[in-house]
């Protein structure tokens, strides 16, 4: 039960959208109910015909019974369309609300966490994770409460001619929908939650065998490999064939049930009959009735066998949801940053950070004046990184502070410092979209002469008239239909857009020809004056002229600047 | 099938009883037998239908294991060098999601569509044999039943293919906006662009309905030809019964073949509904299917296959090779490499390589130096056989194993010690601790408070790029490689990690291994025995610039 806690956040997602969910329900159970009529109308008025031929007056009035049939039969059909499109669409919106819930959920997190969580195989679980999601309302909730409503409303229907036929039903479906739900859950509970993981687990060695062919390969040792693979695959599949076999009994289970409750029904319907205490024609529609009500439940046990699956789904979700640092939980309280737009100064006091166990920064001081260029040279991995966000307050220092033109950035609002800086990061994240769109990231009025001016100060500008359809080219997924150097002088160019007082450069001319970094630098030269100004790179050639150059080394406890 | 015929015994058992008590008011007694006819049917029928679960079950996972192994297979014919290209999670995500939606296909839609021809067929015949107009009926009603869902599917066929590329898109969407997370942030974009995801999904939501309106269309018309059916059949049973109805055979009706021809009207039509709740199955199986065929199929700009030129000197390099190398290879002492006027080229393209020839002797350590795009990986790959020659032959010594190291090293997820068992699978703990301090990683080790049970991969401790280099060397340490192709070993390292291989290296190359590096860095070229150039394809012989390899040994 408690495992069940999982799915409770999800829950609340559904009853957003409740009246929606009910009239699907509703919907639902006129289907099955209008199955139910067609057929017990059916057989009590072949029986009931029967039974009037064989008597003496031989009159029925078949017109009241065969336009129920008819309507029967009519909204079935109609009943059943209404509620596929309606239900589907329900679906889609609930994905939609998903989707953004989620992402919402991760805008919200700060860099340290998000940059662990990258890797795309992360990402595609995750979309998967919520597509998975969809099975709550469909499978999961809907059709056990259309069944139970169904199976107590015509037992009570059934009660009314025969009080003994409907206690039984009672006493027959009831427990039958319970094994059919709770049941067949919990038997399959172990196997469809292990499923998932294993399934991740399958994924993670097919990767490893693509990414590392080559190694593999050469050392002759695929079979190796493909002996983990198999294993992998074998337990899979062995817990497949288990959830398998036991959704074919819990099958087995309710077709037998409904069956027997359906001729129990008849035989308490005969011997009614002969007491004469219920007509012909009604023991025929209780026990057609009987059969047609079961459809409800016979496409419980699938879907519950899989519960565990759905449920360790919503598991994985919420632990991303739990990486989330406590700092987004302060930043109601934070307040916008004031300043004007004059270049500000930008000081590190005794700031300490850690990455767990590993001491990036003890004690580190840092000191830039307004208007002044410092530059941060140092190996990779050692923290460069780490000080740009800080400054845009990505995460907050374990001990120390960092100071916005003497404002305390802990006290600030994210988002308002991060309107008066532009930072340039170490990869070129571009988005798949037009270049002009990805350009326009930096300053959404921008004007396409601007662009193109933008374009010729990073020298893309000959480049860009080139392509057939200039600014509108789209730039493809991460940018890649753009050299590595392209991407960089785009991203750059975003930056150089924003406008910003101070201004942070990641490795700014990296991977870029040697003629090009060396125009660049000029360029960037003139645009950095009057601007604040923090440049890192890994040795003095890859930056702009500095007027102080800083060196971070590794010390005992963190990196020191010399 | 035996569940189909089950069913008809359970359902003429029981018009026969109903027909008994009401017509005849026979008292419980006398039907006993149609009583246990009943329950045998019903216990045959459930049985039997968990028969066809289950073994179609088992059907569908052979069918996935088959297909996933074929797809290694196929993924070890292509080889490192043109998977380099493809995304290795789109990749992992056909081996494993892609094939698991074939199951359904052959679990349960291939065989519920050999029932739903069957089984109707055979419920037509005893309602025929009931009442021939009934069954005429059902006849017409049948046949229309296909006909319109193959007609409907037409057009939902053309919608689905339009829905699956909106699907892509979408999810494309979805991805590259988390990827980009941090950028948004940072340019107050972020707001905006969680509207943003949900708008487009929304959109798409507005998209697939128009698609489902039509496929639900399908499902309907069968929904409604089953009800309006069993409504048809029920008012002509009925009023023949009360012998409103002269023509035909309405007259020799009586309760029992009404009532009988009534239960298997709906029977009648539940294969086909069957089949059309698993036609999803079909359509997934079907999307998957296509992705999985095109990554079998032989690549079109398969240089084996497409380039004339390349084409006859393949037949030569084909037709020599194998005598040639084998009685060459006898010769070669392993760790030995002798390449003989090699060329290589791209499929249409100019050469890349070559004609080079050269001989390395076991034991020597060879750097190649040159730009990025001169051909020092392809030279590699070529001696490690990742890549054909386009003509003349190379010559190496490739069991029991050559050694391969890169700039991203494979860590396996599991322990460290299965991470170094992978390449020598009956190593001694003792010996897998002396190849790793081998490699420069004791330390590391002892450090380890598991030791070498400590998890690697995405859920265990995360390794440096430094010390994964150094795992990567340890595998070369422990196997019984004599040749070690490394292709730029410390390009993402920083300078003290660097030394470290580097130190790592030189132990290599004392313990007698042929070392081939692609490099930059002029430490290795200076422990290298001889260094050369590529220019244009060609090698050329380099001065080391620090006298010898002695130095550093």
């Amino acid at each position: 039960m408690k495992a069940l806690m999982a799915l409770r956040p999800w829950l609340g997602v559904l009853a957003e959208r409740r009246g929606r969910l009910l009239l699907g329900a509703m919907l639902m159970l006129a289907t099955l109910l209008s199955a139910l009529g067609l057929l017990s109308l059916s057989g009590w008025f072949i029986t009931a015909t029967a039974v009037a031929a064989l008597s003496a007056s031989g009159y029925l009035d078949v017109f009241t019974p065969g336009s129920g049939i008819r309507f029967f039969a009519v909204s079935r059909t109609a009943s059943r369309y209404l509620e596929r499109l309606y239900n589907h669409d329900t679906i889609l919106r609930l994905l939609a609300d998903l989707r953004g819930r989620v992402f919402a959920g991760l805008v919200s997190l700060d860099a340290r966490t998000l940059s662990r969580a990258r890797a795309s195989q992360w990402l595609n679980r995750l979309t998967a994770d919520i597509d998975t999601l969809d099975n709550l309302y469909l499978r999961l909730m809907a059709p056990p409460l259309v069944a139970l409503i169904s199976v107590v409303a015509f037992a009570a229907f059934a009660a009314v001619f025969l009080p003994i036929a409907g206690l039984m039903l009672f006493a027959i479906l009831l427990p039958l929908g319970l094994i059919a739900t709770a049941g067949c859950a919990w038997w399959g509970w172990r196997a469809s939650h292990r499923r998932v993981d294993r399934q991740e687990r399958l994924r993670v060695r097919a990767i490893e065998q693509v990414e590392g062919l080559a190694e593999l390969s050469a050392y002759q040792a695929l079979e190796a490999h493909r002996e983990l693979w198999r294993r992998e695959e074998q337990s899979l599949l062995g817990d497949q064939r288990q959830l398998g076999r036991r959704t074919a009994t819990g099958n087995l289970v309710v077709t037998l049930g409904i069956q027997l409750a359906t001729l129990a029904v008849l035989l308490l319907g005969l011997t009614a009959l002969r007491e004469g205490n219920v007509s012909g024609p009604v023991m025929v529609m209780l026990a057609l009735g009987t059969l047609a009500v079961s459809e409800g439940l016979g496409n419980l046990p699938m879907a519950f066998t899989q519960l565990g699956a759905t449920v360790r789904t919503a598991e994985r979700l919420n632990a991303q949801a739990e990486l989330k640092t406590p700092m987004t939980g302060t930043s109601v309280k934070d307040e916008p940053l004031i300043s004007s737009g004059a270049a500000p100064s930008l000081v590190y006091q005794d700031v300490d950070v850690a990455h767990g166990e590993q001491v990036v920064f003890s004690g580190l001081n840092l000191s830039i004046d307004p208007g002044q260029r410092i530059g941060i040279i140092g190996a990779s991995g050692i923290g460069k990184s780490t000080l740009a966000q800080l400054a845009v307050r990505a995460f907050d220092p374990e001990g120390g502070h960092v100071e916005f033109n003497h404002q305390d950035l802990a006290g600030l609002a994210p988002d308002s410092l991060r309107a008066r800086i532009g930072y340039l990061t170490q990869r070129s994240e571009l988005f798949h979209d037009t270049l002009a769109a990805n350009l326009r990231m930096g300053d959404p009025d921008a004007s396409d002469a601007e662009l193109w001016k933008v374009l010729a100060q990073v020298e893309l500008k000959s480049w860009a008239e080139t392509l057939p359809e200039g600014l509108a080219t789209w730039v493809g997924e991460q940018g890649r239909q753009l050299s590595g150097g392209q991407a960089r002088r785009v991203a750059l160019a975003r930056v150089m857009l924003r406008n910003s007082p101070l201004v942070i450069l990641d490795e700014p001319l990296s991977g870029l020809d040697a003629d090009t970094a060396t125009a660049l630098k000029v360029t960037l030269d003139a645009w950095l004056a009057g601007r604040t100004a923090l440049l890192l790179g890994h040795d003095r050639q890859a930056l702009p002229v500095c007027d102080h150059c800083w060196r971070l080394v590794p010390g005992v406890s963190g990196g020191k600047l010399v | 099938m035996l569940a189909g015929i089950a069913t008809l015994i359970q359902m003429g058992a029981l018009a026969w009883l109903v027909d008994q008590a009401v017509s005849s008011q026979a008292a419980l007694g006398e039907v006993s037998v149609g009583i246990v006819t009943i329950v045998v049917a019903i216990v045959v029928r459930s049985l039997a239908q968990w028969g066809q679960e289950v073994c179609g079950q088992e059907c569908g996972l052979r069918v996935k294991q088959q297909v996933r192994a074929r797809l290694l297979a196929r993924l070890q014919q292509l080889g490192p060098v043109r998977l380099a290209s493809r995304h290795s999670a789109g990749l992992a995500s056909q081996l494993v999601d892609q094939v698991e939606s074939l199951e359904g296909y052959y679990s349960r839609f291939l065989p519920q569509m050999v029932l739903a021809a069957l089984i109707p067929l055979i419920y037509l015949i005893v309602v025929f044999w009931l009442n021939w107009l009934a069954a005429i009926w059902l006849l017409i009603a049948a046949p229309l039943i296909p006909l319109f869902m193959a007609l409907i599917g037409m057009g939902a066929q053309r919608l689905n293919e339009a829905q699956f590329q909106a699907v892509t898109r979408l999810s494309g969407h979805f991805l590259d906006r988390v990827r980009g997370i941090t950028t948004l942030q940072l340019f107050g974009l972020a707001e905006r662009s969680v509207e943003e995801v949900s708008e487009v999904a929304h959109d798409y939501r507005r998209r697939s309905l128009k698609t489902l309106r039509v496929a639900f269309l399908s499902s309907a018309v069968l929904e409604f030809f089953a009800a309006v059916s069993v409504a048809v059949v029920a008012i002509y049973i009925g009023l023949g019964l009360l012998g409103y109805i002269q023509y035909g055979p309405a007259e020799q009706l009586d309760l029992f073949s009404g009532l009988f021809i009534l239960l298997l009207a709906p029977e009648f039509f539940q294969p086909l509904r069957t089949l059309s709740q698993h036609y999803h199955d079909r359509a997934s199986a079907l999307g998957a299917a296509e992705g999985l065929v095109t990554l079998l199929e032989p690549d079109v700009d398969d240089p084996d296959v497409d380039d004339p030129g390349a084409d006859e000197a393949n037949v030569v390099a084909d037709d020599e090779r194998p005598d040639k190398a084998e009685s060459d290879v006898a010769e070669l002492v392993p760790g030995a490499v002798r390449l003989v006027t090699v060329e290589l080229r791209h499929a249409g393209r100019e050469r890349i390589l070559g004609p080079l020839s050269i001989r390395v002797d076991a034991g020597e350590v060879l750097a190649f130096i040159g730009p990025s795009g001169s051909g020092k990986s392809s030279l590699l790959q070529m001696i490690a056989g990742f890549i054909a020659p386009s003509a003349g032959a190379v010559q190496v010594q490739r069991y029991p194993a050559i050694a391969w190291l890169d700039q991203r090293p494979l860590i396996i997820q599991g322990t460290l010690a299965e991470n170094l068992r992978v390449v020598a699978p009956c190593a001694s703990d003792e010996q897998l601790r002396s190849a790793l301090r081998q490699a420069g990683l004791g330390q590391w080790l002892a450090s380890a408070p598991a030791g070498l049970d400590t998890p690697l991969g995405e859920r265990g401790v995360g390794l440096s790029g430094g010390e994964g280099q150094r795992l990567a060397l340890a595998r070369v340490f422990l196997s019984p490689a004599k040749l070690v192709l490394l292709d730029e070993p410390t390009a993402a390292l920083d300078p003290e990690t660097e030394r470290d291989v580097i130190a790592g290296l030189t132990r290599l190359a004392a313990s007698g291994r042929t070392l081939i590096i692609a490099t930059h860095h002029p430490a290795i070229m200076a422990m290298a025995d001889r260094v050369y150039a590529i220019e244009a394809g060609r090698l050329s012989r380099v001065e080391r610039p620090i006298s010898s390899r002695e130095v550093h040994s």
